[in-house]
């Protein structure tokens, strides 16, 4: 049945159908919606919904919730998602599957609090201290919100690795259309039986089998340092090295099934554009309006932010004239695109806007591609 | 029959010995506990989840205690133990961590729990300093302590945690001191057994060996002579006159009730509004 | 249909983002695809408020406009932020009373001093979605049927009528160009 729905409730729907089961939040524009949504509708199915003193509390209330075995979800923004940095890198060392929910808003600090931006995607990155990899997903409409919320969750039960969804303002709190799917595919955990390491796996590519409290196994979980069966080792290189390049190729040798994107458009153009999340709409339009004057040109919507796979970016890009990275920031995912494209061949600019709620408008970038093809796009030098 | 120390039960031997100080009051706190479980007729803890944060009383239940373990950040132990209560409420969860872990930077979380009186038992090992990071000033130590960073004495009032917590919502409030053992394993089975739900609290007056003790050029046993004349019970320290509570522990049992918990409330609640269902 | 949008601008407390949200669910209601957004300050009282209603038979594919078919300005406060919409937007319609500005291309309506008239103040937002039904933008019976689960039914239905009427006294030109 079709739907009428904003990003944040889409979100909701979405961690509901995927088997969501506790939530732990603070309030903060602009997620809000998400937190009150699961209020209203978790205890009626079964599910706990609490309302954490801070955000501090609400992250690890989650990681607890998990461990305990259930499905669990926080949502927050800018302000909350910095304090949460800490308790999202104890769940990386633990392998606590967890899904964190950020709207990004305009930062840095408070910002301005009701507008959106795409400010937070290096920091969902790499926003804590030590080696860390976790899983960040950006949807670009209440539709993909809706999907996505489910495949976070998925990926998380399955690789026991906290997923970030960052969705920004103008999707989670524009109201569109949302077919949910019919049919919902929900990967749960495999618990650990006995006898396995519940932190160790001799395929790096899957995650070892969650201990589960309360069976008599005696588990020991730790932030620190840890040995297959969980005892803390501060002190030997090879438990660490072993340690974080595990939790590493957890992540990156499964870069295949996790990095998601769209390709729409030429297949060899002189326009590349890479984008994502609501901008990628004003590029998707920008794209069908250049090449209805003639001009080949190309969006490459990165559904996953981390990890991306560059290689597959360069290959699906061809040979452009021009790589254009529209983002409402100052520039950020323009930093991984001018790896793949040598400065002395290509031209890769930004198209950069941020700050009180104006998007970016296809005419814009419709200008931008023109004036730059027109200057002879390839870098000349 | 070789005798056998009632807290070996208890305890993981492959990591023994523990890396606490020689004469490290720690110990007697994982003895109290053992007791009481032993007392209380709990021989394996498979029930139980012992939650920690970042200190050196958090190393008590990880890695030592035979029992599933949570080893958390600083001062983070109170939200993860609410979470796991709330996704399993069959399970018991014992959150043990120290005075800097428990009143500052987890004070938050110590006082809204105790709000909320959920359902989990909080040990907070006060040794009155941040023992793990050797020593510097906690919010529990007392006015005039030196410390490594209150080189010219503490000139800062400490929290009287156990006071605090009694002003909440929260069920059960005790302290002891480390010489009370019998009053503290005592202590410990009530808030495990007779007093089991709602927000139960335990403060253990256990001066850091290292950092108290002998920094202030003190015995093991000569500070334990000195604290069994500093605590007096409760009763009696009301009767004091003003002056004279200066330096005095008082000890005992500060509240005792059986007030619904967070989960009694929610589940009444949730099953008033929407009839039955319910996770907890 | 071609793509086709609505903006309303205004001050925070007067129902712009209620409007937009009826607007949206009556389209809705009727099968169509909908984009609704919505740019606003942290306040819930004064300040700016602008939303918008992107609707089509075929998915939205960009729901970011710089312009739209209709636009009704129902106060001017910090409304100079939004002059690039004025100024590329089709049908421009304008609070006679509330908005003291003069924007050229600009017809003025009065939206307010309708709702005032009916003893409604405050429920200027109805009366513009009437107004918008009077140009039929929307279908008036589709919007009634979205009003129906608000609070104070009676009241927004007799707002909406009163905006309905008023379009279709001001026999707007524009209201022929626009229904084409
Ligand atoms: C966020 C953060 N800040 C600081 C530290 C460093 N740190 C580790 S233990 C500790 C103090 C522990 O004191 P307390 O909780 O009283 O435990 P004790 O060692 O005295 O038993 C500190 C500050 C940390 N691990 N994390
Ligand atoms: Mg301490």
């Amino acid at each position: 049945m079709r739907k009428l729905l904003s990003g944040n409730e889409a979100i909701a729907e979405g961690a509901l159908a995927a088997g969501c089961s506790f939530f732990a939040g603070y309030p903060i524009t602009p997620s809000s919606e998400i937190m009150h949504y699961m209020a209203r509708e978790l205890p009626k199915r079964g599910g706990v919904f609490i309302q954490a003193e801070d955000e501090l509390a609400a992250v690890n209330i989650v990681i607890g919730a998990s461990l305990a075995g259930a499905k669990a979800m926080t949502a927050t923004s800018g302000p909350g998602f910095s304090l949460m940095q800490e308790g999202i890198g104890y769940a990386v060392m633990v392998e606590a599957p967890i899904v964190v929910v950020d709207v990004m808003r305009v930062g840095p600090a408070t910002g301005q609090a009701t507008k959106p931006a795409q400010g937070d995607i290096m920091q969902a990155r790499w926003g804590r201290h030590g080696d860390q990899y976790i899983v960040s997903l950006a949807p670009s409409t209440p539709q993909e919100a809706f999907e996505l919320t489910i495949e976070a969750f998925n990926i998380a039960e399955e690789l026991r690795v906290p997923v970030i969804l960052l969705i920004d303002e103008f999707i989670a709190h524009g109201r569109e259309v949302v077919v949910p799917p019919k049919l919902v595919t929900k990967y749960r955990r495999t618990v650990m039986e006995g006898g396995e390491e519940p932190f160790n796996s001799m395929n790096p590519r899957i995650a070892p089998p969650l201990p589960e409290l309360g069976s008599g196994k005696y588990l020991l979980i730790t932030g620190s340092t840890h040995d297959g069966w969980g005892y803390r080792d501060v002190h030997n290189f090879e438990t660490h090295f072993n340690l974080v390049k595990r939790l590493r190729d957890k992540i990156m040798l499964n870069l295949d099934r996790l990095f998601m994107y769209e390709a729409y458009g030429n297949e060899d153009p002189d326009v590349l554009f890479i984008s994502y999340g609501s901008t990628a709409r004003s590029v998707k339009e920008a794209v069908n309006e250049l090449r209805s004057r003639g001009v080949k040109a190309k969006l490459i919507r990165l559904k996953t932010l981390w990890p991306i796979d560059l290689e597959l970016i360069k290959r699906l890009g061809g040979d452009p004239k021009v790589v254009i990275v529209p983002e409402q920031n100052l520039g950020q995912l323009i930093m991984d695109v001018e790896r793949i494209y040598n400065p002395f061949e290509y031209r890769v600019i930004g198209c950069n806007k941020v700050g009180g709620g104006i998007p970016i408008y296809s005419n814009e970038l419709v200008e931008e591609a023109l004036k730059v093809l027109g200057s002879g796009g390839k870098a000349s030098n | 029959m070789e005798a056998r120390h009632p807290t070996r039960d208890y305890v993981r031997e492959e990591v023994l010995p523990t890396t606490f100080c020689p004469g490290c009051y720690n110990g007697i706190v994982m003895n109290a506990m053992a007791l009481a479980f032993k007392e209380l007729g709990i021989y394996d803890l498979r029930s139980y989840v012992f939650v920690s944060g970042i200190g050196c009383a958090s190393w008590i239940p990880n890695p030592y205690l035979k029992a599933d373990s949570i080893h958390t950040l600083h001062g983070r132990a109170i939200p993860v133990a609410t979470g796991i209560k709330l996704a399993k409420p069959s399970l018991n969860v014992i959150v043990i961590a120290g005075d800097g872990d428990l009143a500052s930077i987890g004070g938050n979380h110590l006082i809204h729990a105790a709000r909320r009186n959920m359902d989990i038992l909080v040990i907070m090992v006060n040794n009155l300093v941040y023992a793990m990071t050797r020593g510097q000033q906690s919010p529990t130590t007392p006015q005039g302590f030196i410390t490594i960073t209150t080189p010219y004495g503490n000139f800062e009032k400490p929290f009287d945690i156990s006071r605090i917590i009694v002003e909440t919502n929260a069920n059960y409030v005790a302290r002891w001191c480390i010489v009370n053992f019998p009053q503290l394993k005592e202590s410990i089975k009530e808030a495990l057994a007779k007093y089991n739900r709602g927000f139960r609290f335990i403060e253990i007056w256990a001066p850091c060996i290292t950092y108290v003790v002998r920094y202030e050029g003190k015995t093991a046993g000569g500070a334990l002579k000195e604290m069994s004349k500093k605590c007096v019970p409760l009763s009696d320290y009301e009767k004091l006159p003003m002056e004279k509570r200066d330096g005095c522990i008082a000890v005992g049992v500060f509240k005792k009730e059986l007030k619904p918990s967070f989960i009694d409330l929610y589940k009444s609640y949730v099953e008033k509004a929407v009839g039955g269902v319910n996770g907890i | 249909m071609k793509e086709r949008s609505v903006c309303l601008i205004g001050s925070g407390g007067q129902g712009v983002v209620f409007a937009a949200t009826v607007l949206a669910n009556a389209l809705f209601a009727k099968g169509l695809y909908v984009a609704q957004l919505q740019n606003y300050g942290a306040e819930v009282r004064g300040g700016s408020v602008m939303a918008y209603v992107v609707f089509s038979e075929s998915e939205v594919v960009n729901p970011f406009l710089n312009s739209f078919n209709v636009l009704i300005v129902l106060h001017d406060f910090n409304v100079s932020s939004w002059m690039k919409y004025l100024e590329y937007s089709n049908l421009v319609i304008v609070d006679d009373l509330l908005v003291s500005k003069n924007f050229c291309r600009a017809i003025k309506a009065p939206l307010f001093r309708k709702a005032l008239e009916i003893g409604l103040a405050g429920r200027e937002n109805v009366v513009a979605l009437g107004f918008l039904a009077g140009l039929n933008v929307v279908d008036k019976d589709d919007l009634k049927k979205a009003l129906m689960n608000t609070r104070d039914f009676e009241q927004n239905a007799k707002a909406l009528e009163a905006g309905y009427e008023l379009a279709l006294q001001m026999r707007l030109k524009e209201l022929q160009e626009f229904s084409k």
